[in-house]
């Protein structure tokens, strides 16, 4: 499978190429940058990148220029279906609809890293129900991988026939849609245990009881456009970045986390520190689909968060704990705005060059942008010495991209 | 480098591996020392020549893979000679003398483990990725392994999960192998040629040749098995290689061949202590 896509790669003709001189001019444009310690009010973070490594020494800056090999051609993802049956047709809905005609940019990025079972996966359907909305999701699995591979091929449908059944798209209570959504997806994952399925090729050949102990994150960013709904149950995490700062959309289900442990205490569990602190001392995390065995005290309910998208979001990303263990919220944010910046001040149209192949007009671009994004971030992880399959999803949320 | 004195070294008829072998793989890693200088070079050239001219991508590829191509052939050619001894002695191939304790402790079936390849480029990357990270994200290429693009890690990726998969299955078939060791003929024979020794017998002739053929179809297994893991491990390294552009791939061959070299020496040196005993 294919691991790494990117939306929207055009066949445009147009092209894209950094220039020497312009090259050039962004360098010192972008030399002046690191005046964070100057002050320590007032200098808003987007002017600065920490890019200190968590746990490493620090980094030294060679300003190396070389051309850039023309090999990197993306390939565009096949899972991604264009859903332009759009069954739903509402007059009330025009508005939205002018507001943002298409779906938003995105890149991903999943790759086993150093671990030697892939148990990530993710699920990317712009065109959800209408044209504009869009469904990103990042699934971590443990035990095996067969729950986080239901979840992506299926969380996604659950989520939409929730909202079609809905009389009124506008009218959506998304809070309990996605609960709803969740609910459902975990009672599949359930039944499709208890029944086991002789196709199945994966580690645990959906055998009771191992099959009981398999579970996987769940982190689900619906992406409207009015808004961005967050669905979270595990230690996956969305953060948005507004202004160059760090928002974080869903905050992990840690046992320690206090509300959770008071949670599953009052359900009658126990949170033991084996290796951190672990759910009866076995899970790492207080809420996941699937691990029927820790039911209930590690829970599928989602927690939902709804953000208003606002003209300062500059994009939103999700990953697996791969990602999150070794880069912190802010240089994730950091490191994926200014590649997003880097390019579209780098799409200099008509200049013949070596990135012909990737198609990258002036609004082509981002979309390599944000693939850009997704793999450098992906590739610091695995330099921070990320030991965990690593699955990382950029989407562009900025809007004047015509 | 055009001669491989480690060419010379060839089977012969009826003599142990270990002593030829030992001399083969001396020779060998000192033919290793000598591409790694010379792929360090061409590395250092290759940063002269992109400073100064332009469009020299081309003439640098050109003079990289032949350099490429040859140092692959000395792997190649180690494996050759490796293959060959193993029908003479299988079993020395798979406890390798030649090695010191400390590469033993790592070693995958008589060699290193096919995984490690990816370990290896993905610790090398992210090192050359941490000392230009402020490059790589202004869209600046670097060109090498922390440079990788995206279609390069979905590669990479791929290779990784089809090797864990083959690892995994060799792996399997190799412990059912060993489990052979106490299979129901083994235990016979052990037990027959127990009791004879017991009745003080001296005509063993017949257990004796039940106890070659029995043995000598458990190292027709081994050998099978160790082929299909050195297969592996040159099917992984040149499959990295390919994927790799040839400067990324000078960067790859210059640290295999270094963690390869340095971990020799350290395991010698350590090998020695303790031969020498606590003083």
């Amino acid at each position: 499978m294919a691991g790494i896509c990117c939306g929207f790669v055009g066949e445009s003709e147009t092209t894209a190429t950094v220039e020497p001189t312009s090259r050039a001019s962004r360098r010192r444009r972008l030399e002046l940058r690191p005046f964070k310690l100057v002050t320590e009010v007032a200098v808003p973070p987007s002017t600065t990148l920490d890019i200190t490594p968590a746990k490493r020494q620090k980094v030294e800056l060679c300003p190396i220029s070389l051309s850039r090999d023309c090999g990197n051609a993306l390939e565009n993802c096949k899972r991604i279906e264009e859903n332009k049956n759009n069954s739903i047709s509402d007059s009330s809905k025009s508005e939205s609809v002018k507001l943002e005609e298409v779906a938003p940019k995105f890149g991903m990025t999943s790759v086993c890293g150093r671990r030697r079972d892939m148990e990530d996966a993710v699920s990317i359907h712009t065109s959800l129900t209408t044209k504009n909305t869009s469904f990103f999701g990042v699934f971590d699995g443990h035990g095996c991988s067969h729950v986080a591979m239901q979840c992506r091929d299926r969380l996604h449908e659950i989520v939409k026939e929730e909202i079609e059944g809905l009389k009124e798209e506008k009218c959506v209570e998304w809070k309990r849609t996605m609960e709803k959504s969740f609910a459902k997806m975990d009672k599949e994952v359930e039944k499709c245990c208890a029944e086991g399925d002789s196709s199945s090729n994966c580690r645990c050949e959906l055998q009771t009881p191992q099959c009981d102990a398999v579970g996987s994150t769940a982190v689900v960013a619906v992406v409207t456009p009015e808004k961005i709904i967050v669905s979270n149950c595990g230690d996956s995490r969305a953060v948005l970045c507004r202004k160059g700062v760090a928002v974080p959309l869903s905050s992990d289900h840690k046992p320690d986390r206090a509300d959770e442990l008071l949670r599953i205490q009052e359900a009658g569990g126990r949170v033991i520190y084996w290796d951190g602190p672990r759910v009866l001392g076995v899970l790492a995390m207080s809420r996941a689909i699937g691990d029927n065995y820790l039911k209930p005290y590690v829970i599928p309910e989602p927690e939902v968060t709804m953000t208003e998208r606002t003209e300062e979001d500059e994009c939103l990303i999700l990953a697996s704990d791969g990602l999150w263990d070794v880069v912190s919220n802010d240089t994730a944010c950091g490191v994926a705005r200014m590649c997003l910046r880097a390019h579209k001040q780098s799409s200099v149209p008509g200049s013949p060059g070596s990135e012909a192949a990737l198609g990258s007009g002036a609004v082509e671009s981002s979309d390599k942008a944000c693939s850009d994004a997704s793999i450098l971030l992906t590739k610091l992880a695995l330099a921070r010495h990320s030991t965990d399959n690593v699955s990382v999803v950029v989407v562009d949320l900025k809007r004047n991209q015509h | 480098m055009s001669i491989m004195p480690s060419l010379a070294f060839t089977p012969t008829n009826g003599s142990s591996a270990h002593e030829p072998f030992l001399k083969f793989f001396d020779c060998w890693l000192v033919e290793q020392n000598n591409y790694l200088q010379e792929l360090i070079s061409a590395c250092k050239d290759y940063d002269r020549n992109k400073n100064n001219t332009r469009g020299s991508a081309e003439s640098s590829q050109a003079t990289l893979q032949p350099l490429i191509n040859r140092v692959l052939g000395h792997y190649e050619h180690y494996y050759g000679a490796k293959s060959r001894w193993a029908k003479k002695d299988v079993l020395s191939m798979l406890s390798p003398s030649w090695k010191s304790a400390l590469e033993g402790a790592f070693l995958w079936i008589g060699g290193w483990r096919p995984t490690m390849a990816f370990h290896l480029l993905y610790s090398k990357s992210g090192i050359q990725l941490e000392a230009q990270l402020h490059e790589l994200i202004r869209g600046i290429g670097t060109g090498d392994l922390g440079d990788l693009s995206p279609s390069q890690l979905t590669r990479v990726d791929e290779l990784q999960r089809k090797t864990i998969r083959e690892e995994k299955e060799l792996t399997e078939k190799f412990a059912k192998h060993q489990e052979t060791v106490a299979d129901s003929s083994m235990v016979e024979l052990s037990h027959e040629v127990s009791e004879l020794l017991r009745s003080e017998q001296t005509d063993h002739e017949a257990e004796e040749e039940r106890v070659e053929s029995t043995l000598a179809a458990k190292e027709e297994g081994w050998e099978e098995i160790l082929q299909e893991a050195d297969d592996i491990r040159v099917r992984t390294l040149k499959g990295v290689i390919e994927i790799l552009t040839p400067i990324q791939a000078v960067h790859f061959l210059i640290a295999a061949a270094e963690l390869h070299l340095r971990l020799h020496d350290w395991g010698k040196k350590r090998d020695d202590r303790a031969h020498r005993g606590p003083h």
